[in-house]
């Protein structure tokens, strides 16, 4: 209200101009919004609605792709795996980034020399770090396995990431080594090292012991930025599991579809059943899934987060 | 007392070890990496040990002298300073207003770029890609640079959060100084906003050097390839008719893609840490 007052005050030409100026600014950004995100979120509703294929014939058939998804299997098993990811990954990165934070937060030499080793495997390229470990959990000449023979002095061969078994752990594992699990990180470093000292001193002096400085003291005042990471992480997971899955196994999603997210299938139908159409509504699914993750994380954050900051 | 002195030492190792050993961990990925570039396939395929036993060159020879590996590498090149530069330029100039000015739809404008944030790229990269195809960009790095010089919400974002840090006083006393709003952008804001830009520019480099989703969905021929899809397509050779994955090749390939990321990480690690911090201006 305040700037609306101060604003009148001003001469109404001097307003105009002001508008326009920051419009003119803003002009990239109406520019990149209208064509790149806009007009695609709108040009993939409607052909959600048609029997495009990747030669570009469509014809306008309704519902029909949306009723043909929700008869399935392949899309609601990729649909029940990219959930399985985008939460249970979500976690293991989280608590394992908190974890790396905390090892890195005690008052230690040598903590950059450890800060280097844990952060530079995440900057690497996805593709290199999917396929040093299609061979590391290889079944014949894997790492994994023969350090496991020789420390249980019998043949070890598991396909790691064919087994029903052990994929999920194995990718799971992997993802550690994720970009956004290395931000994540440093953003909880930075966070832990701006928690007030008298905080922990006053914890201290009650006589808590270090769970309950964590639970207590620490976990509340870095919430905020859990909260931000945890949105940003379950919408990475959609996004860029790409990049990890795809060269790690496949665009099936071995082994049976049991790691074929979302993204995989839009890939496969659009490129290898060349249904573009479909491909379309399957990217409206996972619109509406970036949209429900962000609305549920936002309406969680309300009671449990603490903005006193 | 003693007891407890030793109990912290005790401590203090126990701490030191569990974190070199995650340290490990972290890093046997690189390793085999390294090493399995001097492999031969028999060994690779064959034996599951870190060191190479009969250490080669050939799998670095192959790519050097019989990969197109000049051609992807100038690929990525392009592809990272091309979106980088644009980034910072667009992103700066929206994110500016946003941060000093006050104008009708403000807070409709920021909440549209918040809420854009939380799009997955994957969502519209379908409709995107049709409509590039309709303007013939296809198989060209096009569908990836162009989008970068129309700002990228996220960018703006971090730059709006650290414009908003800066004392609004400097704005004013260059505005008297006879400074236009574009002068105050880059003579005052952008100078004292460095480590953001170090940070998002590397952050943006290291990025799209590692891509492979948009280049698989756009990029179609040999010419264009980037390093990434061509690690995934290039390192294959035809045993008995079928496809066969030279990983040693591949390791090597590798290597020398992990090694630019690694760098520049350490030639920005003292800002990297610094923009991440939401904190505010000293000195």
């Amino acid at each position: 209200m305040k700037a609306a007052a101060k604003s009148a005050n001003k001469p109404g030409s001097r307003r105009l101009s002001r508008n326009r100026a920051a419009y003119a600014y803003l002009c990239p950004w109406i520019i990149g919004f209208t064509c790149f995100t806009l007009f695609p979120i709108l040009f993939m509703f409607y052909t959600s609605l048609t029997n495009r294929k990747l030669n570009g014939l469509s014809e306008f058939i309704g519902f029909t792709n949306y009723v043909n998804m929700f008869k399935s299997e392949t899309f609601l098993n990729s649909l029940k795996v990219t959930i399985l990811f985008s939460v249970c990954m979500v976690i293991v990165d989280t608590v394992w980034a908190i974890v790396l934070a905390l090892l890195l937060n005690q008052k230690r030499k040598g903590n950059g020399f450890f800060q280097f080793f844990y952060f530079l495997p995440t900057v690497i390229p996805s593709v290199a770090i999917s396929y040093a470990f299609r061979t590391i959990f290889g079944k014949d000449a894997g790492l994994l396995n023969s350090m496991l023979s020789a420390l249980l002095g019998r043949t070890v061969s598991v396909n790691w990431l064919y087994d029903s078994g052990t994929v999920y752990p194995a990718v799971f594992f992997v993802t550690l080594f994720t970009y956004g699990t290395g931000q994540m990180m440093l953003i909880y470093r930075s966070a832990l090292g701006d928690v007030p000292k008298e905080l922990y001193e006053a914890y201290d002096m009650d006589g808590g012991n270090a769970f309950g400085k964590f639970f207590h003291v620490t976990l509340p005042m870095i919430s905020p930025i859990v909260l931000f990471n945890t949105l940003n992480g379950a919408i990475s997971a959609l996004n860029g599991l790409f990049g990890i899955l795809y060269p790690l196994t496949g665009e099936s999603g071995n082994p049976n579809g049991m790691t074929q997210v979302l993204s995989l299938l839009v890939y496969k139908e659009a490129f290898s059943n060349l249904k573009v159409g479909y491909a379309c509504a399957l990217s409206v699914v996972l619109f509406l899934l970036a949209a429900l993750f962000g609305a549920v994380i936002f309406r969680a954050s309300k009671n449990t987060v603490h903005y006193e900051y | 007392m003693a007891d407890a002195k030793s109990k912290k030492i005790a401590g203090m190792i126990g701490f030191t070890l569990i974190k070199a050993v995650i340290a490990v961990v972290m890093f046997l990925p690189i390793i085999w990496i390294l090493t399995g570039g001097f492999k031969t396939v028999a060994e690779f395929t064959t034996s599951g040990s870190v060191l190479p036993q009969n250490p080669t060159l050939e799998n670095f020879e192959y790519i050097f002298y019989h990969s197109n590996l000049l051609g992807y590498t100038r690929n990525t090149v392009i592809l990272m300073l091309g979106t980088t530069i644009g980034t910072l330029l667009s992103s700066a100039l929206v994110a500016y207003p946003l941060a000093r000015m006050e104008f009708r739809g403000k807070k409709l404008v920021f909440s549209i770029i918040v809420a854009t944030m939380l799009i997955p790229n994957i969502a519209l990269i379908i409709p995107q890609y049709i409509m590039f195809g309709k303007i013939g960009w296809l198989d060209s790095l096009l569908p990836m640079i162009v989008p970068s010089w129309f700002a990228y919400p996220y960018n703006v974002f971090m730059m709006r959060q650290f414009f908003r840090t800066i004392p609004r006083e400097l704005d004013e006393a260059a505005e008297i100084d006879g400074c236009s709003s574009l002068g105050i952008l880059f003579r005052i804001l952008v100078p004292i906003s460095r480590p953001t830009f170090v940070t998002i520019g590397v952050l943006s480099c290291v990025f799209w050097w590692n891509e492979l989703t948009q280049p698989v969905f756009y990029i179609n021929s040999d010419t264009w390839r980037t390093l990434t899809i061509a690690l995934m397509t290039s390192f294959m050779y035809t045993s008995s008719n079928t496809f066969v994955i030279s990983w040693p090749t591949i390791m090597a390939a590798a290597t020398l893609m992990i090694l630019p990321p690694m760098l520049l990480y350490l030639f920005g690690s003292k800002y990297l840490i610094g923009g991440i911090k939401t904190g505010g201006l000293k000195g």
